[in-house]
């Protein structure tokens, strides 16, 4: 599938001239069928002993059958949806750029303020050390506790700074599709996190502008940067962003298609 | 301080207090309402859990700043509901008490429970309950004491 915001391709030199390569894949492509026209062509004109093969005839054959073979070229490619290769795409920069912003973004989603709440268990954890959340807090069906231990038993719409409880609006876990962190509470790779956040089926049907919104607006996106004071009075540890670096980034990352890593 | 108006079991209520005081200083400092007990203070025993908009509240960590206009039962009011009432009459005919600090939050949190889930499992009681600590270990009482009031609930027993 192609990546979101995929520009779509750009002939290469090897390509257009690439018309003997793979042609037994392209026999039934469009591209091929016009070559062979072509070509029936030129020999019912020798059939019929016109004397069309005069220099002038020769070249207007030869740039036919390189218009087709570029479109030969690049018709399995649109055929099949496939993306072409990095060096194929139309501004490299724009999707390494993407790759490096990506990685400002991946270290926020997996710093303990947000990753804590996207775990792959039936508990969300607390502190930077990532630990089960006490009390036996349990995920629930809706993400949100049980009744009689919903998560809003304890936080409130806003941080308590005076009773070390952080809050914010409509406090809840991430959906499980959402997870990125394995069942043993190990964080995914960058490539694993980057490819679960752009697929729709998992994402609540977010594109990148839906994703780039969420991390704008999204209260508890907004909470992470600023987490409030732990019971003791200390503040809790941010993101290495800040919300306006991180909002950049991910705008940075979505327009260049929200490329990702390859594996791991 | 600052005035704020709250609603308790119904009642309108005013207090004047810092902003930052939880809402379990208000009832028992300002509004002598005693019942609800003070634990552990950060939220990790459940004595002190109140219901806020329906919802069961440790009232400990909570800002009275936070409550807003949501209304607030305790376990004072929480007999003039049905449910409350068939809880309160379940922990006497099991006969769950013992030392009986912790069970005003126990009884909120499962009547917050019973109002959900009419028909709870084990498993529902264990994940519902399970922040509500007993010191003497009523745990087996609570839980037969919640599923016969489900059964009195059921059955239109309760007055």
């Amino acid at each position: 599938m192609p990546l979101p915001g995929y520009i779509g391709p750009v002939l290469s030199a090897s390509h257009a001239f690439g018309c003997d390569r793979d042609a037994g894949k392209a026999l039934n492509s469009p591209g091929f069928k016009i070559v062979g026209y072509c070509l029936r062509q030129a020999r019912n004109a020798n059939r019929k002993r016109f004397t069309m093969c005069s220099h002038r005839a020769m070249l207007r054959l030869f740039f036919t059958i390189l218009v087709a073979c570029a479109g030969w070229s690049v018709t399995p490619l649109l055929a099949s949806g496939q993306s072409v290769s990095r060096k194929e795409t139309a501004t490299p920069a724009t999707r390494e750029a993407g790759l490096v912003a990506w990685q400002q973004v991946y270290s926020v989603l997996t710093h303990p303020r947000c990753i804590n709440c996207h775990t792959a268990t039936n508990y969300p954890q607390q502190g930077d050390d990532r630990h089960r959340h006490v009390v036996n807090v349990v995920r629930g069906p809706g993400g949100k506790g049980v009744p009689g231990l919903n998560c809003t038993t304890c936080h409130q719409g806003a941080n308590a700074d005076n009773t070390g409880v952080p809050g914010g609006h409509d406090w809840h876990l991430a959906p499980l599709s959402m997870k990125w962190q394995d069942l043993n509470d190990k964080i995914l790779s960058s490539a694993e996190i980057c490819r679960s956040l752009i697929d729709r089926s998992k994402n609540h049907n977010l594109d990148g502008s839906g994703l780039l919104k969420h991390h704008e607006e999204e209260p508890l996106v907004l909470w992470a940067f600023q987490p409030g004071r732990r019971r003791d009075g200390t503040p809790r540890s941010l993101p290495q962003l800040t919300h306006d670096e991180f909002v950049a980034a991910t705008r940075t990352w979505v327009e260049a298609g929200t490329p990702c890593p390859q594996n791991p | 301080m600052e005035t704020y108006k709250l609603t308790v079991n119904g009642q309108p209520k005013e207090v004047a207090v810092d902003p930052g005081t939880p809402l379990l200083w208000v009832l028992r400092e300002e509004l002598k309402m005693t019942g609800t007990k003070y634990g552990c203070g950060i939220a990790a025993c459940g004595a002190c859990t109140v219901h806020v908009a329906g919802i069961a509240t440790r009232s400990c960590v909570v800002p009275v700043s936070l409550v807003g206009d949501r209304p607030v039962v305790t376990i004072e009011g929480i007999g003039q509901d049905p449910v409350g009432r068939a809880v309160q009459d379940a922990w006497v005919s099991e006969d769950v008490v013992q030392c009986g600090y912790c069970q005003s939050g126990q009884i909120m949190g499962a009547v917050a429970l019973l109002k959900s889930t009419p028909k709870p499992t084990d498993t529902n009681i264990e994940e519902s309950m399970g922040g509500n600590i007993c010191r003497c270990g009523t745990y087996v009482r609570i839980r037969q004491a919640i599923k016969s009031a489900s059964q009195q609930l059921k059955s239109g027993g309760a007055s």
